[in-house]
């Protein structure tokens, strides 16, 4: 029903395509990459997908920088989280070229998996630039979707086809809550516009009011259940060791970085929309976002830091990293639900969105490099006479088989060594300044004012306490992997067979992180930008309420 | 020296070790004397640097007044807000020195060439990343000293763990690898409460002035306008501050019960890690109590002050107890750390002017001493293979210049007249004892008189432990240690070293065991510097006299007023009604 409402609605006025030019260009890449590699038996599909990224990029830099039309609207929030996307894809393009060399795979199939990845980063794309509920929804699902192909394309053991379907059912799972937010937010609103519903909320006497005190903890709740998933939170932070370990570790990087983005979009969305201090504020549940993200953000950083202390197994490992990492997030969204707009007077540092946004690049760099060395080291030299038959290739997997690397790669070693001590948040690395923007958007709920001890101040020091102390628990086993590298020795070094994409990413990489380190200012500027523009909702023309949510595209430019 | 400004020098001096760390890379396939001349030589040309900038900085206008001098400033992160509002982050890569950082500032320049020389022969293994990471943790240190932005120091503070995370992981004695994890999450997980602190001091200014400033000096003339609040209403606010920066400062001093990494990393890492840990990454938490905690958080610093100078007590006879107990060298000189650093609590938490110059005097005097033992120690394991004093036995008369210089830096720790430590200490306890008679209150004064003679007793105990373990050592009975003679020892990855290749060196001499000239070379400056402030300690308490004053003041002040509510008839002088001048001592 809710469909059928919307889709009345969806008419769709000419610029939209302009507008949307980078997510076509995507499209049309993935369509290209099907169609050589089905008909022409093309073998170099990631080189069609760098191209079509590329070429998405400079798309996206000629947009102007807020514009909106019908379902879509470019802020400085969407185009922000559109650079990052394009260019986390493009490393992540590097690393899975790289991989492709492994002979997991098919070689012939790289092209269906290029373009299948070019599709998900449309769906990405199209997520943060979306207006709508339903055409939100829709964004989410083609994120989705290609995941569970490229997640069941990446492995063919028993152990990879678990982990797909682990991920498919949750996945649907989560996308089922993410449904009943969306009927919630339309009953409240009347429409699948954002601008419509955060004005019904707003209105003092409308209908949406009475309709948000029942609801609006409803919305919420599986709002951050569906979101949880995709950043791996708790409730739904179960999944990630088993599906990062039952797959490759280019599917790792995608997984640990993209879900990630667009949980933290939904959450920024739904914020806007429903959570912010001008709309709940007008209903008894004000406190209720923040309450719930502060103290998931607190369960899942402790939770995800303990569980990454027992592992093993490297991707086991950094996928509880991600748990952590997800927590720290939280911590950011947190603040933002709780900064009271008004509020902020003759001074700000940095808001929660912007700090979550700038952590969220930083944290990609680290863990895409992480990923992109490992699938770089490829596989350990095997230990076999001439006499013997040649055994099975060991892939790089535990902890040990990262013994003595300093000795064997001390390029890859140093890499993956500044990548995690970023993860950790050592300074003066990008993690440092990730956590540093985070722990200063937390204590400046309420406006520094740091006299009073009751209320959300409380809560936020006590949050910042929390995640620092967690950065310490995180360095034990960040730590662990360096000893491993630095401080053991072995006698059967790494093949480094993963290609040489792989390898380019990492210094890619390795190369950003030292940019940010020594010129954070610029990251920083751009994701203090796009925060102040996410808290709100941009609509093309002021609504009236009451009218009927069909009439935007008239005002459309 | 046109073109050559102070500031220009300093940063000059900052970026030297990276530079040397750079070309140790470079010419590293030239091997290993290649490298550890290359290290050398950076190592020296930044002390003569460093000692050319005190020299300027002590005849520059700037000393007299106690401003800061080379200030030298560029934007790190600087951030525009950006819905219209004031402020903004602002900060930045701003340097400089003043009284507070010189002595450090110099000492540490000083310590890292006697870092380098001391691994002469001991680093045979993987040695351009051994002496890169010296090179680094140099410039770590310097940066810490020299920072004037709350960021930056904290960058430094916490980057200087890195280095020395690889320095004991890699290079260190057998249990090496726990020692670095231990003491990298320990260090790490007090500072990470220091840094929560720092900031919200810095926000606090904030919310007060409206620029979200970093620079030390504004935030602590903005808290000394806007004080952090210290009432019940406040929820006791100011002294949560305190507190979290306590986190990460007792750690580093450390304070008691906060010691435990100390002896592990100590004993594990190499002597060059040693020297570097003891003489100066120990002065950063002492050195971040004077530059942020005292003058920022005045009120807290006095309510907590008798509890410190309590803690450092304990420290000063723990320590020495402990120290008493060992049967392994190094352990013994690590124990005894823990017992000088709790007299430097102790004279700084005095709230006494004469007993704070001798508590920052003291940090500088330990630096000398500790580094030239814990360097002295590892050139008797070298020789000898073993650190358990029960297997060591008459080195004098093996090497008479070892012996020496062994008892200088002995009678140095123990604080005997004429050498360096006997100044710090004696400024101390006079500082502690001048507190316990000017506290008015009855329970005040006879809780002070009796830490100072515990602390009294602390110095006796000192001179025990050492003195028998010299004895033992340097004296006693010629022992041959089991390992003694073997070539090859242990399993962990040095390269084959030992007294026979000195004895090459010196095939001339009469005693082959002796002191190579590297050894002289790292070990003389400390000794000139152990005589220098023993016999002349005004040239160097008074360049920083009125920085250590200035900084100390709030806190003196607010303990002067917690002293008079509690007495009832408020008789009680300011403190700097009857400051005892320092010049004219010996």
């Amino acid at each position: 029903m809710i469909l059928a409402a919307a889709a009345s609605s969806f008419t769709v006025s000419p610029d939209t395509f302009g507008l949307l030019a980078p997510e076509i260009i995507l499209v049309a890449a993935a369509l290209v990459a099907y169609l050589a590699g089905a008909f022409a038996g093309f073998r170099h599909g990631w080189l069609l997908a760098f191209a079509g990224i590329a070429v998405a990029v400079v798309a996206s830099d000629r947009q102007p920088g807020e514009a909106v039309s019908s379902v879509v609207c470019i802020d400085g929030f969407a185009s922000f989280v559109r650079w990052l996307v394009l260019v986390t894809g493009g490393l992540l393009t590097l690393v899975q070229a790289g991989d492709s060399r492994l002979g997991i795979r098919r070689p012939a199939g790289t092209c269906e998996e290029a373009g299948t990845f070019l599709l998900l980063l449309a769906g990405l794309s199209l997520v943060v630039c979306t207006n709508d509920l339903v055409l939100l929804f829709v964004a989410l699902e083609m994120v989705s979707i290609p995941t569970y192909v490229l997640l069941g394309l990446a492995r063919q053991t028993a152990r990879g086809q678990e982990a797909t379907l682990k991920y498919f059912f949750l996945s649907l799972v989560a996308s089922a809550f993410f449904l009943y937010a969306i009927v919630c937010l339309y009953g409240i609103g009347g429409s699948t516009n954002f601008a419509d519903i955060a004005a019904a909320m707003r209105s003092p006497d409308g209908p949406g009011r009475l309709v948000a005190t029942a609801m609006l903890p409803i919305a919420i709740g599986m709002a951050m259940a569906g979101a949880a998933f995709r950043l791996a939170a708790v409730p739904m932070h179960f999944y990630a060791p088993d599906v990062y370990e039952g797959t490759s570790s280019p599917m790792a990087a995608l997984l640990s970085t993209l879900p990630k983005v667009a949980g933290v979009v939904v959450l920024a969305r739904v914020l806007a929309i429903a959570g912010g201090g001008g709309a709940a504020a007008a209903t008894e549940w004000s406190g209720l976002f923040w309450q719930v993200a502060a103290v998931l953000a607190a369960v899942t950083m402790t939770v995800g830091n303990v569980m990454a202390l027992l592992q093993s197994n490297l991707r086991r490992l950094l996928a509880c990293s991600s748990i952590a990492h997800a927590g720290y997030m939280l911590v950011g969204i947190a603040a933002a639900a709780a900064a009271d707009p008004g509020e902020i007077g003759g001074w700000n540092g940095i808001d929660g969105l912007s700090a979550v946004l700038f952590y969220l690049a930083t944290y990609a760099l680290a863990t895409v490099g992480v990923f992109a060395a490992i699938t770089y080291l490829g596989h350990r030299w095997p230990v076999w006479t001439a006499q013997e038959p040649r055994p099975p290739r060991e892939e790089v997997s535990t902890v040990a088989d990262l013994d003595g690397l300093s000795g064997t790669n001390p390029v890859a070693a140093f890499a993956i060594a500044v990548f995690l001590l970023s993860l950790a948040g050592i300074p003066p690395l990008p993690g440092f300044w990730g956590k540093f923007s985070l722990v200063t958007a937390a204590l400046e709920v309420d406006g520094g004012l740091a006299i009073d001890f009751s209320g959300s101040r409380a809560w936020f020091v006590g949050l910042a306490v929390v995640l620092l102390l967690n950065a310490a628990i995180a360095a034990a086993y960040y730590l662990r992997l360096i000893a491993a590298m630095y401080f053991k020795s072995t006698d059967r070094g790494v093949q480094a067979d993963g290609g040489l994409a792989s390898g380019i990413a990492m210094l890619l990489c390795l190369v950003a992180v030292a940019m940010v380190t020594f010129q954070p200012g610029g990251l920083f500027q751009a994701a203090g930008r796009a925060g102040a523009a996410g808290k709100e909702i941009h609509a093309a023309v002021p609504i009236v309420p009451g009218e009927q949510a069909g009439s935007l595209e008239t005002a459309s430019r | 020296m046109n073109g050559f400004s102070p500031s220009t020098h300093l940063i000059v001096t900052l970026a030297c070790p990276l530079l040397g760390a750079v070309v140790a890379w470079v010419i590293g396939s030239r091997g290993l004397s290649a490298i550890r001349q290359s290290a050398v030589v950076t190592t020296l040309v930044t002390l003569v640097l460093a000692g050319w900038l005190v020299m300027r900085y002590l005849a520059s206008p700037e000393a007299a007044v106690g401003e800061p001098y080379a200030v030298a400033s560029f934007p790190w992160l600087v951030s525009s807000p950006v819905d219209g509002g004031a402020g903004g982050f602002d900060i930045r890569l701003s340097l400089g020195l003043d009284g507070l950082s010189l002595w450090l500032f110099a000492l540490s320049a000083l310590l890292s060439l006697t870092a380098v020389l001391v691994s002469w022969e001991a680093v045979k293994d993987r040695a351009i990343g051994f002496y890169s990471l010296l090179l680094v943790l140099e410039s770590a240190m310097l940066g810490v000293f020299a920072a004037r932005d709350l960021i930056l120091f904290y960058v430094f503070f916490e980057f200087t763990l890195v280095p020395l995370f690889f320095l004991i992981g890699i290079w260190g004695h057998d249990d090496r690898r726990r020692a670095a994890a231990k003491f990298f999450v320990y260090t790490l997980a007090g500072s990470v409460l220091a840094f929560l602190g720092l900031l919200t001091i810095v926000l606090w200014n904030a919310s007060h002035t409206g620029s979200l400033s970093f620079d030390i000096a504004t935030l602590t003339a903005g808290l000394a306008a806007h004080p952090i609040p210290m009432t019940a209403e406040s929820g006791w606010l100011q002294m949560w501050v305190f507190l979290a920066l306590l986190a990460g400062f007792a750690i580093k001093v450390p304070i008691f019960p906060f010691h435990t990494w100390l002896p592990l990393a100590h004993v594990e890492a190499p002597t060059a890690g040693s020297v570097d840990l003891a003489g100066v990454m120990l002065k950063i938490g002492m050195y971040g109590f004077l530059r942020f905690s005292l003058p920022m958080l005045p009120e807290a610093s006095a309510a907590a002050a008798p509890w410190l100078v309590a803690l450092g007590v304990v420290g000063i006879l723990y320590g020495a107890l402990v120290a008493l107990a060992q049967t392994d060298l190094k352990r013994l000189v690590a124990y005894s750390s823990v017992s000088h650093m709790g007299y430097c609590v102790m004279g700084l938490f005095a709230l006494e002017p004469v007993a704070i110059e001798g508590a920052n005097l003291q940090l500088i005097n330990h630096g000398l001493s500790s580094a030239g033992l814990f360097a002295l120690v590892g050139m008797i394991y070298e020789r000898f293979h073993t650190r358990s004093i029960a297997n060591l036995g008459g080195i004098a008369s093996k090497a008479p210049w070892l012996a020496v210089l062994f008892m200088i830096f002995t009678f140095s720790s123990i604080g005997l007249p004429g050498l360096n430590g006997f100044v710090g200490e004696f400024l101390i306890l006079a500082g502690t004892f001048q507190r316990a008679w000017a506290g008015a209150p009855a329970s005040i004064a006879a809780a002070y008189l009796a830490m100072a003679i515990l602390a009294v007793l602390g110095v006796v105990l000192g001179a025990w432990y050492m003195l028998s373990a010299v004895e033992r050592v340097l004296f006693g009975p010629s022992r041959e240690p089991p390992g003694h003679g073997s070539r090859g020892h242990g399993d962990h990855g040095h390269a084959p070293h030992g007294h026979d290749h000195h004895a090459g060196q010196h095939a001339a001499a009469k005693h082959p065991l002796d002191l190579a000239w590297f050894e002289w070379a790292a070990l003389l400056p400390l000794v000139i510097f152990v005589f220098w402030i023993g016999l002349a300690p005004g040239t160097f308490l008074r360049p920083a006299a009125s920085a250590v004053r200035d900084a100390t003041l709030a806190s003196r002040d607010a303990f002067a007023t917690r002293v008079a509510a509690d007495s009832p008839a408020g008789a009680v002088a300011k403190p700097d009604a009857r400051e005892v001048t320092l010049e004219g001592k010996p």
